[in-house]
């Protein structure tokens, strides 16, 4: 049963075309990854789908909502959140502070007016946020400043305030990027860990290969706006366009 | 389960508080022109009030606004006119008047969703000189740029009559301005501003209306703003169109500069600092200049608070409370890691 769908989405920015009649469903509790060498329209499709961009043509659903018409701080309450391609946090707040800037809607607006005067709402709200820390294993950094800690662990925190809101599905814009090989390898565990324990349904853009192969139950393609193929991590390796497409022409697999 | 915020230091508070309420005191029985001091305190508890509220405009939403004088113009003379002509209680002003400067500053939050930076400071310093002109034109209430004499602040019967009760009126108001805004911006509020300060597309993605939330962080500095015009109107007892001039506003934003832009304690030792060197430092500065140059310099604050913004922005950005935060931890860590730097 598909989930998301994207019919025949075109989005043009003043006659660059960056998406060309392009469309893929993702299916529930599945993980999709998308990939394609750069200027694609990866991201440009995540954007379409969470409302940053307006596609010109064509239509994105999301379990019976319409996205082309959802504002984009609205698109979370249908149930999709989404991490960032260059982190997206607020560097002068604690680690605890961003994730919990992920439960803004969980959080009731009578809660904070109490809680200018009552302590304990704050702990309800850091209850929240650690349960989602301790999933992805950085509770210990819930006091640090954003500012100071690693690249893995920003990423990882970026991670956690898309979980916050509980979402359906989450649009992950390269969680790897930049990142080694002992951090790929955590990255592609909490990926799978985020579809089998919390059931969520998981979209990645990622240039890694070895990890799309490893972590994807379908890989598409994406080249120059058009999607060249969609299918089975196994079938999309193999295939003649992805080939031609990532290392040129005259490339005997 | 604690609370996380245990390294805010609780107990120094009522310490502070008590000192709050001794000082007219121990100035009373330090020095007979104890007077002046009140009045010059009673001064940093009115800019204070501001300096808090632009502090949440600037610092945390990041909006910058030039023009915050204009809301405490607004602040100053609704409540003249709806204490001294409509005939309201006090009370009931000191709540309404700031509403209503508020509500000026949601109608600026308008233009604040399309504009940014540099566009976003000229249009509220546009604003600001709007206000003055707006004064200037409703002569029939306002009495143009004449000026307009204000009442004593009565609440529950009291009069509040003279520096020494003006002072525990506003500093009252002043603490509560600083926990109330403390205690928002480590709310879910705070959070949203923050986000909106450095990231607009994770608060998007977040399910923080940008819209709504600029203009919420309009309407609040607002309400601060004109909170303190209504002090100052109503602890001056006169009020006039050059009480509210830009280089005002511009004082104010050297203020939240100077004691470290995005902390509400930075914006109080800001205000107290550049008040303090106003009034104690200043005429000290012109009277050397005087003695040891034969120069007669008018204007010369002006000149001081723009080099100390300078000097602030080039070597100290985090402010004065940065600088602060800097000392303790060095103490914190003392004998080993000296040179630990607060990131």
């Amino acid at each position: 049963m598909s989930q998301l769908n994207v019919n025949n989405v075109t989005m043009r920015f003043s006659g660059v075309v960056a998406l060309n009649d392009v469309s893929i469903s993702v299916n529930e509790g599945e993980i999709f990854s998308l990939i394609g060498p750069n200027g694609s329209g990866k991201s440009t499709l995540f954007n379409c789908i969470n409302g940053f961009n307006r596609p010109q043509e064509g239509k994105i659903n999301y379990n019976g909502y319409n996205l082309n018409k959802t504002p984009s701080h609205d698109v979370i309450k249908t149930g999709i959140s989404r991490t960032f391609q260059n982190i997206q946090n607020v560097p002068y707040m604690t680690v605890l502070d961003n994730v919990l800037l992920g439960a803004h809607n969980r959080i009731d607006a009578k809660f904070t007016l109490n809680r200018w005067f009552i302590r304990s709402y704050r702990e309800k709200e850091e209850a929240l946020a650690l349960e989602v820390m301790d999933f992805l294993g950085i509770a210990n950094y819930e006091s640090k400043y954003m500012s100071g800690q690693p690249y893995g662990i920003q990423k990882l925190v970026e991670i956690a305030r898309a979980l916050m809101p509980k979402p359906e599905l989450i649009l992950m814009d390269e969680p790897a990027a930049g990142m080694n090989d002992q951090e790929t390898y955590e990255i592609a565990k909490i990926i799978g860990e985020i579809r089998d324990r919390l059931g969520i349904t998981v979209m990645v853009v990622e240039h890694d290969m070895n990890l799309v192969m490893s972590i994807s139950d379908r890989v598409g393609v994406l080249d120059s706006g058009k999607i060249i193929t969609v299918g089975l991590p196994a079938e999309v390796k193999a295939h003649p366009k992805v080939l031609k497409a990532y290392l040129g022409e005259g490339f005997d697999a | 389960m604690k609370g996380r915020y245990a390294d805010e230091n609780i107990k120094w508070i009522p310490a502070l508080i008590g000192l709050v309420i001794l000082l007219p005191f121990m100035l009373k029985g330090i020095t007979f022109s104890y007077k002046y001091y009140l009045y010059i305190l009673n001064t940093i508890g009115i800019y204070l009030i501001l300096t808090v509220g632009l502090d949440i405009l600037s610092g945390y939403t990041g909006l910058i606004s030039l023009g915050h004088a204009g809301f405490m113009a607004i602040g100053a003379y609704t409540s003249a006119i709806l204490v001294d002509q409509v005939g309201l209680p006090f009370g009931f002003s000191l709540v309404l008047s700031p509403i209503i400067a508020g509500c000026f500053g949601f109608i600026i939050g308008f233009p604040a969703l399309r504009v940014s930076g540099m566009y976003l400071g000229l249009t509220t310093m546009g604003f600001g000189f709007i206000i003055r002109r707006l004064i200037i034109a409703l002569r029939e209430w306002t009495q143009g740029s004449g000026g307009l004499a204000v009442s004593s602040p009565k609440l529950f019967g009291y009069t509040f009559n003279g520096d020494w009760a003006n002072y525990f009126l506003v500093w009252t108001l002043a603490i509560l301005s600083i926990v109330a805004s403390r205690r928002m911006m480590k709310s879910k509020v705070g959070r949203a501003f923050m986000a909106i300060r450095d990231s607009e597309q994770a608060a998007e993605a977040s399910g923080i209306n940008l819209a709504q939330y600029k203009m919420m962080s309009f309407f609040i500095s607002g309400v601060f703003a004109g909170l303190a015009g209504v002090l100052m109107a109503h602890t001056n007892h006169f009020i006039s169109t050059d009480h509210f001039d830009n280089m005002l506003s511009i004082y104010f934003i050297i203020m939240v500069l100077v004691g470290g832009i995005g902390s509400i304690y930075g914006a109080v030792l800001g205000t107290i600092f550049i008040v303090l060197l106003e009034n104690l430092i200043v005429p000290v500065i012109e009277e050397w200049l005087h003695v040891l140059f034969q120069i007669e310099a008018g204007d010369i604050e002006s000149l001081i608070f723009g080099l100390i913004m300078f000097l602030f922005i080039i070597f100290q950005p985090t402010g004065l409370y940065g600088m602060w935060l800097k000392i303790r931890i060095y103490w914190k860590l003392f004998p080993f890691n000296p040179k630990q730097r607060f990131t």
